[in-house]
């Protein structure tokens, strides 16, 4: 730095201001056009679809569990948090299974062994319908699909579930 | 079911399956202010309390819109024009009417109402994101899924 007072003209200073107002108005300008391109690549490392239901993977057996978790939904008027359930079980090969429990026929919500009467299968508590353990519908009972199943994956030993997609989709 | 476009198609289409109804009574009043909070309180329970049952078993019960009433009126007014209502829904044919209620002056009316009535003491007031909410909520409407399962 030179001792002597730098004169700065009044050329050189308009430029300079001019140039930095200009290059903060660009950078306003551009940094949400960049962030729209680069957004679809962020999107599903933010949150995806699949949430964290609390069940560690070591703790689901054969034996169905039922597990209840909340999504949050934007609902056109509201913004509220529902709640999901799946009976998660692990299938003879070993393969984590997460089933809907919503009944096919009119969707009321079915439970494990929910009757007495049918061991082993999935019960709907309101027109006795019945499904067997892979979610099956049971012929001759009300209703027609199996149950749907849910996408799931498995992180740092948690399970994520995401959507309930009917069976064949999942 | 509930009371809503969406829902009401499905339950055109099904009415043979849906033979229940349940009423939610709950009370209001703007007067006497040691009470508003706890009775506004237990709405907000009670409307959360029947949609859970009703998402249990919807594929069988009709949750209809609640039926308020002033907390001082004459409780033989509305117990006919409650009735009223039962009557309307038996012409479609509705087999069962179970009102839910955290008003316990309606146990004394019990007989003259024209239904089933389940009467259950609510707390006064209390957190309702909490845990514990949730999970007391929950075993209670398994409970009460039980009792109108019981009727089927």
């Amino acid at each position: 730095m030179s001792e002597k007072k730098q004169q700065v003209s009044r050329r050189q200073f308009l430029n300079y201001t001019l140039t930095g107002v200009g290059g903060f108005m660009a950078a306003g300008m551009l940094a949400p056009m960049l962030r729209m391109a680069v957004d679809p690549v962020l999107k599903p490392s933010a949150a995806g679809d699949f949430v964290n239901v609390g069940l560690a993977v070591e703790d689901i057996t054969t034996e169905p569990q039922r597990v209840d978790w909340l999504v949050e939904q934007v609902d056109g008027w509201y913004e509220s948090e529902v709640s999901r359930s799946a009976w998660v079980f692990k299938d003879e090969n070993d393969n984590i299974k997460a089933l809907s429990p919503i009944c096919k026929h009119l969707g009321c919500v079915v439970s494990w062994e929910g009757s007495e009467d049918y061991p082993n299968e999935f019960f709907c508590p309101c027109h006795d319908g019945r499904y067997y353990k892979d979610g099956t519908n049971v012929p001759n009972t009300p209703p027609l699909e199996p149950l749907d199943e849910y996408e799931q994956k498995v992180e740092n030993g948690m399970l994520f579930l995401g959507m309930a997609k009917p069976r064949g989709e999942a | 079911m509930k009371w809503i476009k969406k829902d009401l198609q499905q339950y055109i289409n099904a009415k043979e399956y849906v033979d229940t109804i349940i009423m939610p009574l709950s009370p209001y009043h703007l007067s006497k202010d040691n009470d508003l909070g706890k009775n506004a309180f237990q709405r907000e329970v009670l409307s959360v309390f029947t949609k859970e049952i009703e998402t249990e078993l919807t594929g069988r019960v009709m949750l209809i819109p609640t039926y308020h009433y002033l907390k001082n009126t004459n409780k033989q007014d509305e117990i006919s024009r409650i009735n009223e209502w039962v009557h309307d829904a038996e012409t479609q044919p509705f087999q069962q009417t179970f009102f839910i209620t955290f008003d316990s002056s309606w146990k004394k009316y019990e007989n003259e109402l024209e239904g089933t009535l389940l009467w259950f003491p609510s707390m006064h007031s209390g957190d309702f994101q909490s845990k514990e909410m949730h999970s007391f909520i929950r075993d209670q409407v398994s409970e009460v899924v039980d009792l109108i399962r019981s009727y089927w």
